[in-house]
């Protein structure tokens, strides 16, 4: 809960404990949830299995609302494991930190920029593919000077401004969160029992104002990769 | 110095983050009353428009943080 990240240099570049540690835990969560809510699939849904329809009902809807069909299909798998990876990644830094010898082991790995602009970079990356494949190498090239020339410089600003706007974003909230949540522990202990005390409300307020946050920025990211897939492979 | 400039940076991000809030959620409120039944679809989209908003003053307070103990 202070401190630095766990690093090390390898080859000359630097390695990240804390982010993989923290990667792994969100992998195990995630792992361990949909396991434990898919086992005894019936007919008539009951108790984790209505959960876990639920959610897939719920990202197979943000994909249909921008995609159709036999588009969609190919996605909505891709779409609900993002959607579930970065909620849990968002939510893991309120629920459980772990430092040890004046360093972070465990925290949001959504917190680190190179986190978040990994995931934008994949996701953009993603959708200039499924363009590719799905129009040919002309279209795909073709798409870049339509509906003019002059366009070329702007839709290449647009495509880094995408991949930076969509990464930063969930980072800045979610370090934010972090950040202030750690502030409000240092005032918490500063003076003993008055303020801590005073800071409990304070903090229970801004974890509940955090959850909804990361869940709205999982959200947000997961209908705009929705939103540059289906642009990139329909066009409009 | 450091304290000024994060002052400075939060109070702008506070003021722009506010101000487009408050434009996307008044339509949204206007739009709900002419036509109750989109209701959801309106609200939905009013989330994502807040989020897409609230990216980058976030980081104008990220940046505030960072400086205010320099």
């Amino acid at each position: 809960m202070g401190g630095d990240a766990y690093t090390f240099n390898l080859f000359g570049l630097t390695f990240n404990i804390t982010n993989m540690i923290s990667g792994l835990v969100v992998c195990v969560i995630v792992f361990f949830l949909l396991f434990g809510l898919s086992r005894h699939i019936q007919m008539k849904p009951k108790g984790g299995q209505n959960v876990i329809e639920w959610l897939i009902d719920f990202t197979n809807g943000i994909v249909r609302g921008q995609m159709n069909r036999e588009v969609g299909a190919r996605f909505s798998y891709f779409i609900f494991i993002l959607f579930v990876f970065i909620f849990v990644a968002n939510q893991l830094g309120l629920i459980l930190q772990v430092g040890w010898n004046g360093h972070e082991l465990v925290k949001s790995p959504t917190a680190d920029p190179v986190i978040t602009l990994t995931f934008s970079l994949m996701v953009i990356v993603l959708s200039h593919f499924a363009g590719l494949v799905n129009n040919g190498i002309k279209g795909y090239f073709a798409e870049f000077v339509s509906p003019s020339a002059l366009m070329l410089p702007i839709n290449l600003i647009e495509e880094v401004s995408n991949f930076l706007t969509l990464g930063l974003r969930i980072f800045g909230n979610i370090y934010a969160g972090e950040l202030l949540l750690g502030l409000l522990g240092q005032m918490a202990f500063s003076h003993g029992w008055p303020t801590i005390i005073a800071s409990l409300p304070v903090e229970m307020i801004w974890q509940g104002f955090s959850v909804f946050i990361g869940s709205i920025q999982a959200y947000v990211f997961v209908t705009l990769t929705t939103v540059y897939i289906s642009r990139k492979v329909s066009g409009d | 110095m450091g304290a000024i400039a994060a002052g400075i940076a939060a109070a702008c991000a506070a003021l722009a983050t506010g101000y487009g809030n408050g434009l996307v959620i008044s339509h949204t409120v206007d739009s709900m009353a002419r036509q109750p039944q989109i209701a959801g679809q309106l609200r939905t989209t009013m989330f994502i428009g807040v989020g897409l908003i609230e990216g980058v003053p976030i980081l104008a307070i990220v940046v505030a943080f960072l400086v205010m103990n320099k």
